[in-house]
């Protein structure tokens, strides 16, 4: 303030007025109050909006509790179709990998000299497997491996002198284009050839074998 | 113990006032209530607005006979603030021995409100009857451009007025000044541009007119005429009026000398509409001295409608000096 000023003012302070049209003595209250009721509201809704969300949350616990039984069932059945497809498709992969003797095996006979007899013809079982994981929960239904190795076993006797050749042309016969879609490989095994010594003397002139045919693998995809 | 709400906590660092309309109360011109605007911008005052408005400008004169009134000012006048200089027989503005600052006696039917003009001056007290203020006071509603700021007394507002002005400043702040109104003339003497001597004659322009029109035998309405041209010489009758107020400047130029050990030189009217060459001459055959006439415009930029005022009011300029000085006191003291 200047202290040579000749303001000399008689107005007093309750004399002085806001020349705004927004007077701040009634604004002020005013939105204080509107703060105010603008709060009760939106905690009133608020209250509202929690107390529909519990409502709505029981049902939904009530409505679910009653789908239980129902839903378990769903998954029960679910699993027993999964399983089921498993099954299937096993059995789809065994038809698709199925290997079929007999068209070959009729060509045979043709081929077999007059002085050879099959005692055996005879295909062995697959290697046994390792056994199933104990720590798995389902069981497999068939074997895990994509492969198996699938071979034939020819075991005979000769009765003429000269049967070592009549084997021997059976050996080669095998190995004709006739087998071998089905023979990929024919041998006789060590030790497989041998005279016949148990059924008496007279029967010293046969000869025992063996050819043992690798007829390759068969996949299951 | 004063009352402080809580919205003047929160409006008073907004109620710095920049822009104020002077308005003089119950001056009771033919011309209407003075009305200056002014606007304080980069420590510059310029003048907005001047003129005389058509308003009701009477002040109530008996307590619990005023009737309460609201003022609508013309557009350019809207300022955010406004600043009423009354004018009443009942005011007073006078040096006291008692009392320091701005401490307001509101306790009886006056009130009242002081202030130290100068060191080692008595405090400057104005009054002004209580009714009359708290009437003027409601004058400018709320809501509405402007409400007061400030209510002052005429021959204060004229004198704040004239300290802020250019014409002080030049003569160095070392002046005695005349304040002419109807009624009374109020003599200043300025030491530093601060107020040191106050007085007041009850010897105005009206005194002077009345005087004129009873000795020449004239209308009242053409005493002013008179007082212009120079077919009647009106110095023989106003020179036994002016005399004793002019041995007053005399002594307040005595006062000053004797205050400051300097011989005040400047010698400034205000407020005189008419008849100054009659003053000079009569001043310089007494004092020896030359009186400097001034316009209360002087030394102030303008702009908006203050840049074309009419001409009747760029005439009547110095009756607009009670309004100016109003509205420039309360701008000079922020």
């Amino acid at each position: 303030m200047n202290d040579a000023s000749l303001h000399l003012n008689l107005l007093q302070d309750d004399e002085r007025f806001g020349s705004s049209p927004v007077r701040a003595r009634v604004m002020i209250p005013l939105l204080a109050v509107l703060a105010v009721v603008g709060l009760g509201v939106w905690w009133l809704l608020l209250i509202a909006r929690v107390g529909n969300a519990t409502n709505e949350k029981t049902l939904l616990e009530t409505h679910c509790a009653e789908l239980k039984p129902a839903h378990d069932q769903v998954l029960a059945l679910r699993a027993r179709e999964k399983e089921a497809r498993a099954a299937v498709s096993q059995l789809g992969f065994y038809r698709t990998a199925r290997i079929r003797f007999g068209d070959v095996l009729g060509h045979l006979p043709q081929h077999v000299p007059a002085s050879i007899q099959f005692t055996e013809l005879r295909v062995p079982p697959p290697p046994l497997q390792p056994p199933p994981d104990p720590a798995l929960k389902v069981k497999p239904l068939g074997p895990t491996n994509l492969t198996e190795t699938v071979s034939l076993r020819i075991v005979g006797r000769a009765s003429s002198g000269t049967s070592s050749e009549a084997i021997r042309s059976l050996l080669e016969a095998l190995r004709k284009p006739a087998f071998t879609n089905l023979v990929r490989k024919a041998e006789i095994p060590k030790g497989a050839f041998r005279q016949d010594i148990a059924r008496g003397p007279a029967a010293r002139e046969n000869i025992l074998f063996e050819i043992s045919c690798d007829c390759g693998e068969r996949r299951f995809e | 113990m004063p009352r402080v709400s809580l919205s003047d906590s929160f409006m008073k660092p907004f109620k710095a006032c920049s822009d104020v309309t002077g308005l003089e109360v119950g001056a009771d011109l033919s011309e209407g209530v003075p009305a200056v605007r002014l606007r304080k911008s980069k420590g510059q005052v310029e003048m907005v607005a001047a003129g005389f408005l058509d308003l009701p400008g009477a002040l109530p004169m008996l307590s619990g006979a005023s009737e309460a009134q609201t003022w609508r000012l013309p557009a350019p006048f809207r300022a955010p603030h406004a600043a009423l200089a009354i004018r009443s027989p009942h005011a007073s503005l006078r040096h006291t021995a008692g009392g320091h600052g701005e401490t307001a006696d509101r306790a009886g039917s006056l009130r009242s409100v002081s202030r130290q003009t100068a060191p080692e001056t008595p405090p400057l007290v104005a009054s002004l009857p209580e009714f009359q203020a708290a009437w003027a006071a409601r004058l400018l509603p709320e809501g509405h451009r402007p409400t007061a700021c400030s209510l002052q007394v005429a021959a204060a507002a004229a004198m704040g007025g004239f300290a802020a002005s250019s014409a002080l400043a030049q003569a160095g702040g070392h002046a005695v000044a005349l304040f002419v109104f109807a009624e009374s003339t109020s003599l200043a003497a300025f030491q530093d541009s601060r107020l040191v001597f106050y007085r007041e004659h009850a010897v105005g322009m009206d005194h002077l007119r009345d005087a004129i029109s009873s000795q020449v035998g004239i209308e009242p309405e053409l005493v002013d005429s008179v007082l212009e041209d120079t077919l009647i010489d009106p110095v023989p009758v106003i020179e036994p009026i002016l005399r004793p107020l002019y041995r007053q400047i005399e002594i307040s130029a005595d006062y000053l000398l004797r205050r400051c050990k300097c011989q005040v030189e400047h010698f400034f009217v205000n407020g005189l509409t008419v008849g100054g060459a009659h003053w000079a001459t009569l001043f310089k055959s007494v004092m020896n001295q030359t009186m400097t006439f001034c316009s209360p415009f002087d030394g102030i930029g303008r702009t908006g409608q203050a840049t074309r005022l009419p001409e009747d009011v760029e005439k009547r300029a110095p009756l607009l000096m009670t309004a100016l000085g109003a509205a420039r006191t309360v701008l000079e003291d922020v």
